[in-house]
């Protein structure tokens, strides 16, 4: 048994832990009351667990902004549905715009279809500070091109994109807008139509507080994606082809119906505290965490310099030490838990200069308390000063 | 490195590559720990298990091998480093 003092957890990033207990208790409730195949029976309790699901469409596309909860598929997580949007959007011969703050959800499909001979794509590059220049995106716009795809929020520098701007330069080339929202739903704000975001990508495991194993992709009005897996839709079972219709277009197989119930009551969870009050906590912490750390002789921050348009991410390096021995002594001796290496975003470490070995990131969240930042910055500096 | 073809003398040459004349005491008993748990259990131990079972803590571990613990007292003791991403 493990008798250390609870375990400071700083990789938020990853996955929000500890989950709100009202969340878990929330979503166990729910489950235990309701937890059957939605819309495949006829019973009452399938027609309520239908209902409850549908409940959820709504409230998901309420929460981004969008306009039909029919166009809300509940995928895996969030690489599920950008895989499922991805090559659901792809035509032969066709062009995609992304950027080189991806994470491996969009690079890996990106390469597949690119090796398979379906596409060609191009990257745009960031700034120093950890932003792409929307003047960049309409720049490697090209006849060919059939969408944009862009990380909202970097999982490695916490910068916040223009998502905005980019819409609108989207919009008027009739582009469609992709956002992969998985490090910023639930913690930065998004409207589709406002936005101009065609679809959008999410996974609810880490700020929208729900469990892993749940996430979803949003689609507006006029973006229509192909399936590119079959099966069960509990919906024209007389037929033997994918229904057209939405969700069941892209929703094959019984959902998973307790991580839907675990969106809901994280969406909730978010609600009743405020979507604004759970960030400017993060970023209190976060600010303080970075004035610690960059006090600290020996210690380099990346893209941290100013946290405007910033999330609670924060990576570093200490000193010469591989990030990974970084990260195992904060555990080790610390008892806190960060995320080392290249974190997914190979690219990303390619361009601020830490590839192959990475950085250590922090990531803070809504449960994160003024001592676990102090606790992380005595440790480093511990550290630093060996 | 195949952890099995592993020799104390190839940890010498490993360790001198990286700068150390000799291993002391110390840092071979970390390697044979490191060892007698891959072997045993065939994976790396814990962080808290190397920091029960050396005495040490994982900051002194750091320090006693050039190249710290993933790239000198891993290295020098044949093993894959745990997975990371």
């Amino acid at each position: 048994m493990d008798t250390r003092s609870p375990t400071v957890y700083l990789d938020n990033a990853a996955t929000t832990f500890p989950k709100p207990p009202e969340v878990l208790r929330e979503m166990i409730d729910n489950y235990a009351r309701l937890g059957v195949s939605p819309g495949r029976g006829s019973y009452d309790l399938a027609t309520q667990c239908s209902h409850f699901v549908d409940g959820v469409r709504e409230q998901v596309s309420s929460f981004f902004g969008s306009e039909d909860p029919r166009r809300v598929i509940f995928s895996y997580n969030s690489t599920d549905a950008l895989n499922t949007v991805i090559m659901g959007l792809i035509e032969p011969g066709c062009h995609v715009v992304s950027t080189r703050l991806e994470h491996n959800s969009v690079l890996r499909p990106l390469h597949h279809a690119r090796d398979l001979g379906l596409i060609e794509f191009d990257l745009v590059p960031f700034d120093r500070d950890g932003f792409i220049d929307p003047r960049n995106v309409a720049s490697a716009i090209t006849p060919r091109t059939r969408f944009v795809i862009l990380n909202h929020v970097s999982n490695v520098l916490g910068t916040i994109q223009p998502i905005a701007d980019v819409g609108r330069m989207c919009a008027e080339r009739e582009i469609p807008l992709i956002l992969d929202a998985s490090q910023s739903a639930g913690i930065v704000p998004v409207d589709m139509q406002a936005m101009h975001v065609g679809g959008l990508a999410f996974t609810g495991h880490k700020s929208l507080l729900g469990p892993t194993g749940i996430g979803g992709l949003v689609l507006r009005e006029g973006l229509d994606v192909k399936a590119t897996r079959f099966g069960g839709t509990g919906y024209e079972s007389w037929s033997p082809v994918q229904p057209e219709e939405y969700p069941y277009r892209l929703e094959a197989g019984t959902l998973n119906v307790i991580g839907v119930m675990g969106l809901s009551a994280g969406l909730g969870y978010i609600a009743r505290r405020g979507p604004a009050n759970i960030y400017d906590h993060e970023m209190t912490l976060a600010r303080d965490l970075r004035d610690g750390l960059s006090s600290i002789e020996g210690v380099r921050l990346y893209c941290a310099d100013k946290l405007e348009h910033h999330v609670a991410v924060l990576t570093c390096n200490v000193r010469d030490i591989d990030p990974e021995d970084c990260a195992a002594i904060l555990d080790g001796d610390f008892n806190i838990a960060t995320r080392s290496g290249l974190h997914c975003a190979p690219l990303v470490h390619e361009d601020i200069g830490t590839s192959p070995a990475g950085g250590v990131r922090f990531s803070l969240g809504p449960l994160n308390t003024a001592e676990d930042v102090a606790t992380a910055v005595s440790a480093v500096r511990t550290i630093a000063a060996g | 490195m195949n952890p099995k073809s592993w020799t104390e003398e190839i940890a010498e040459k490993l360790a001198e590559e990286s700068g150390l004349p000799e291993l002391n005491e110390l840092q071979w008993e970390t390697v044979r720990f490191l060892r007698t748990y891959y072997l045993a259990n065939g994976k790396a131990p814990l962080n808290r298990d190397i920091r029960r079972e050396t005495g040490m803590n994982l900051l002194e571990v750091e320090r006693l091998f050039p190249g710290g613990i993933r790239h000198g007292a891993r290295r020098l003791a044949g093993l894959p480093n745990p997975k990371s991403c």
